[in-house]
């Protein structure tokens, strides 16, 4: 793997990461001051936006690696939403959730490394 | 959760499926319009925008566009922290649908692989009964 794959792996991660948190925390507002309120669609651009750019990435390592090649990086950001869904936007985060979300994130990286 | 949960079509569950099974549409659309269009000796294919010359790129957008609306509503009514696991369903799907649909062969490392991440499934849709509960 050269330094750029691991350099747009990282970034095609971070954007995903960042985008759902948009999203989850635009729905959230949407909720509590109404979806026509300006900090939601802002929030929700954003979440647009860093989404779109993730999309390309994602599509430029398509090209590049097998599918399967790229899901345990995926696979990984099943666990790294949960966490940061818990402390950003402090949502409740159970043993119980914690090691079902464990699991899902194991059971995706041996499904690409076979 | 100051939403109380619509029913029937409206109810964030029933949208869940729906957005499953779109994911899992437009992950095979994006692979295909990406491998008709792969020219990786390109610097800048990096950032995917060749990968726009195929109609199945455009429809596979098109799918992600009503599936996104899909999601912000879910999003709505269940955590991210359960929402975002579950969705994670689709990593069952696709590689037991090209077994099925393909007649791909599956690894017994592989198999393992999908019976973990159904077991996390079973383990993470018990808070999310509970979320049901309380809604």
């Amino acid at each position: 793997m050269t330094t750029a794959a691991i350099i747009f792996i990282l970034l095609w991660l971070v954007t995903f990461v960042a985008g759902q948190l948009l999203f989850k925390r635009a729905m959230d507002l949407s909720s509590a001051i109404g979806f026509r309120s300006r900090r939601t669609l802002a929030v929700l651009a954003a979440g647009i936006l860093v989404m779109t750019i993730s999309f390309c990435l994602n599509l430029g390592l398509l090209q590049r690696f097998d599918l399967s090649y790229l899901y345990p990086f995926q696979g990984s950001s099943i666990i790294i939403i949960t966490l940061l869904a818990a402390i950003i936007l402090k949502e409740k985060l159970t043993p119980r959730l914690m090691i079902g979300t464990l699991l899902i994130t194991a059971g995706v990286v041996l499904v690409s490394m076979s | 959760m100051t939403n109380h949960r619509p029913s029937g079509f409206a109810n964030p569950w029933f949208q869940f499926v729906l957005n499953v099974i779109g994911v899992v549409v437009y992950e095979l659309l994006l692979k295909a319009g990406a491998a008709a269009t792969a020219d990786p000796a390109k610097s800048w294919s990096w950032f995917g925008i060749n990968a726009l010359a195929s109609p199945l790129t455009w429809l596979a957008i098109a799918v992600i566009i009503v599936d996104l609306v899909i999601w912000l509503y879910i999003l709505r009514y269940i955590p991210l922290s359960i929402a975002f696991p579950l969705s994670r369903t689709v990593d069952v799907l696709v590689p037991v649908s090209c077994w099925l649909v393909l007649r791909e062969t599956i690894s017994p490392l592989r198999w393992c692989g999908i019976a973990l991440v159904i077991v996390g499934l079973v383990i993470v849709a018990k808070p999310a009964a509970e979320l049901e509960e309380r809604l």
